[in-house]
């Protein structure tokens, strides 16, 4: 079969890729992966294109947008000094640098878990960046989401290199929802280092799904930190490898809901494969009315990967009875020198500090408000850059607030 | 300025009567100090008066200011200048103790209709009370009682009340797991805030710290009910024999 417009390379990729691609275990009830998520996420279509963004981030470092993907398309919003390509051209280019990455850690993602969706993206991309960075960046570099009306269930594809000694960080706002599912690969060199805070999806009332893979090599360093904000069936699953010796990560992951049947499903899975790397997972969700929050956490240690040191915590604050969080953390340890942690809790407010803040006069829902701000604040801490890290705390306070004042 | 009239509470979890059937009267200015026996009832006594939940009012009435106490908010009683030093300050992971004191005074600055600090006269405010009870900077920045000693807890308690400047204090055993430099600290900040129209109701084990802040009033509760009133010398004499004198009291009291 041929495609039109695009590469040799990438048509014989797809052949390989459609026929592998059917012993991948679909996603179903019966699926380990799946059992308490929202199949709406592969089932339901029905899109309310309403344009939502984060308006309220507007007039902060994180609402400049350099590059926005609108629907389907890619539009650079800034000069910059490197390239960014629309991963149709790259497909369709013989030459492109990106023939040795694509593909390559969607692939490997599917030894553990089972990832149909993932690989349905391989075979439909329409739309994506891909760059190569060869040069730190002083500026974070913002990627805004729009939704064009006129398209819907879009797969998206991205394409992330950073080379040896190079420093970055990517910001994502807004919202897309003419693109239902993501891939995006990334490919760390030695020393190398991405902060990515993915900042979507607030107020999604369609189904996404978004996969981020890394391959990390020596003494690089990746820092994820998610939110969740009213998302109604949002799926989050990133997978990294540990390739050599040195490595740190950090996966932090705020959710708040507190609409009916809305759900955040997030997934991650950190594979050890060389000593003396460390990997920190903090999740917070607060969840009210009706909403589900799930968090399947992994830790897999290669007999190879001494001096492991991983730690994951998963904590929500239930302020409904009927609200519900499904934790799945989970230890695959092979090696014998490793420190590994992992701790879940689901709560509602604590009556003692609630009691002590209003006994000095704090008024209620401010005293709710400033314990679900003090609850999430361990997972904020894992944001690096001060500046961000105030923004967004700042951004989270009103989101809050109105929270306990609606 | 509070009046608690045949006061009789029982825990909510458990069918247990706490407070007795407790009777108190105190007026503007006036010192009153409570001892008792642990388990007596008297940090129960505070929690009611505080307005902590987990408790059910069998019986009596508190009158505050004239009006109805137990029916009042928590937050609405804290605005009314009722305020309580936690015999066991809790700490607060998450909330910074800057933001939670700006905060309160400003939630009740609100609730009575007065107008907020500002940031500039609040931090001058706060900065010149934690200098005077020797609280560091460093502590101010940190959460809430995170990471605090007992003794510093303590003395935050106290930094609370001279910001907050409330009408009625209670004090629950502030002078425990204080040293004597602390104590005498915290008791030059107790009376240098003490006045005509503020009460105090000083919970403690020891007769020391009435030393330092003088009562005009001792009781002795045993058993959920005040069985003997005096002046500061009742202090002394149960330094000298415990309670055991008092505690025939409180069962011929049934
Ligand atoms: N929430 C509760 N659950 C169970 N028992 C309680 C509770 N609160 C109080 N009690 C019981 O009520 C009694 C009185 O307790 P309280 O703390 O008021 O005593 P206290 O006089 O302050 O003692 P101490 O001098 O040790 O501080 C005790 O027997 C205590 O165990
Ligand atoms: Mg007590």
């Amino acid at each position: 079969m041929n495609y039109v417009n695009t590469s040799d390379w990438y048509n014989s990729l797809r052949r390989e890729f459609e026929i592998s691609g059917l012993g991948i275990e679909k996603v179903s009830r019966r699926s380990e992966y799946w059992r308490k998520s929202n199949l709406d996420i592969v089932s339901d279509f029905s899109q309310d294109n309403s344009q939502i963004d984060l308006t309220n981030l507007k007039g902060t470092s994180l609402h400049e947008p350099d590059l926005i993907v609108h629907g389907d398309i890619l539009e650079s919003v800034t000069e910059r000094n490197y390239q960014v390509l629309n991963i149709m051209d790259v497909i369709a280019d013989e030459k492109s640098f990106a023939k040795d990455f694509f593909g390559r850690l969607e692939k490997k993602s599917q030894n553990i878990v089972p990832r149909p969706l993932a690989r349905d993206n391989t075979l439909n991309p329409k739309v994506g960046y891909v760059f190569s960075l060869s040069d730190s960046f002083n500026k974070p570099l913002v990627i805004h989401n729009k939704t064009d009306t006129s398209v819907s269930g879009s797969f998206q594809r991205n394409l992330i290199v950073i080379k040896e000694d190079v420093e970055a960080t990517i910001i994502e706002t807004g919202n897309n929802l003419s693109v239902f599912n993501e891939v995006t690969e990334i490919y760390l060199e030695k020393n190398a280092k991405l902060n990515y805070l993915d900042l979507t999806g607030e107020n999604n009332v369609s189904p996404k799904i978004a996969h981020k893979f890394c391959d990390m090599a020596e003494n690089s360093s990746f820092n994820h930190f998610g939110l969740r904000l009213n998302t109604k069936a949002t799926r989050s699953e990133i997978e990294l490898h540990l390739n050599g010796k040195g490595i740190s990560t950090s996966i932090a992951n705020v959710c708040i809901l507190n609409k009916k049947h809305h759900y955040s499903d997030e997934n991650v899975l950190i594979n050890h494969n060389a000593p003396e790397c460390k990997s920190r997972q903090v999740f917070k969700s607060i969840i009210e009315n009706d909403s589900t929050s799930i968090v399947r956490g992994k830790i897999y240690v290669a007999s190879e990967a001494q001096k492991t040191d991983g730690y994951q915590s998963s904590r929500s604050l239930l302020l409904s009875e009927n609200s519900k969080f499904f934790c799945k953390p989970e230890l695959e340890i092979y090696a014998d020198d490793v420190i590994c942690s992992h701790g879940s809790t689901s709560s509602s407010l604590d009556r003692e500090s609630l009691f002590y803040l209003l006994s000095r006069g704090v008024h209620k829902n401010k005293a709710k408000e400033m314990l679900a701000v003090a609850f999430i604040s361990e997972a904020l801490e894992e944001i690096e850059d001060e500046s961000i890290k105030s923004a967004l705390s700042n951004y989270l306070d009103v989101w809050i607030s109105s929270f306990f004042h609606e | 300025m509070l009046k608690i009239d045949d006061l009789r509470v029982s825990l909510e979890e458990e069918e247990k009567q706490i407070i007795k059937g407790l009777s108190l009267s105190i007026n503007p200015g006036e010192v009153h100090a409570i001892m008792g026996p642990n388990g007596s009832g008297k940090s129960t006594l505070s929690s009611v008066l505080a307005g902590k939940d987990g408790y059910i009012v069998d019986s009596g009435t508190v009158k505050y200011d004239g009006s109805d106490l137990l029916e009042t908010e928590v937050e609405k009683r804290a605005a009314l200048g009722v305020f309580m030093a936690f015999q066991y300050p809790i700490e607060i992971p998450g909330v910074g103790n800057m933001n939670f004191l700006r905060t309160a005074l400003n939630s009740q600055r609100k609730t009575r209709g007065q107008e907020e600090l500002n940031a500039a006269d609040f931090l001058k405010l706060v900065r010149s009370i934690a200098k005077d009870l020797e609280i560091s900077d460093e502590m101010m920045k940190r959460p809430v009682n995170v990471g605090a000693s007992g003794g510093e807890k303590k003395r935050n308690e106290i930094l609370q009340m001279c910001l907050l400047e409330p009408k009625f204090v209670i004090l629950d055993e502030t002078d425990s797991g204080l040293d004597v430099d602390a104590m005498k600290l915290v008791s030059k900040g107790v009376n240098s805030f003490s006045s005509s129209s503020r009460s105090f109701l000083v919970i403690t084990h020891y007769q020391r710290l009435l030393n330092y802040i003088v009562p005009d009033f001792v009781h002795i509760m045993v058993d959920g009910r005040i069985v003997k009133t005096g002046d500061k010398s009742l202090a002394l004499h149960v330094e000298e024999t415990g309670y055991k004198n008092f505690l025939q009291l409180g069962k011929e009291k049934h």
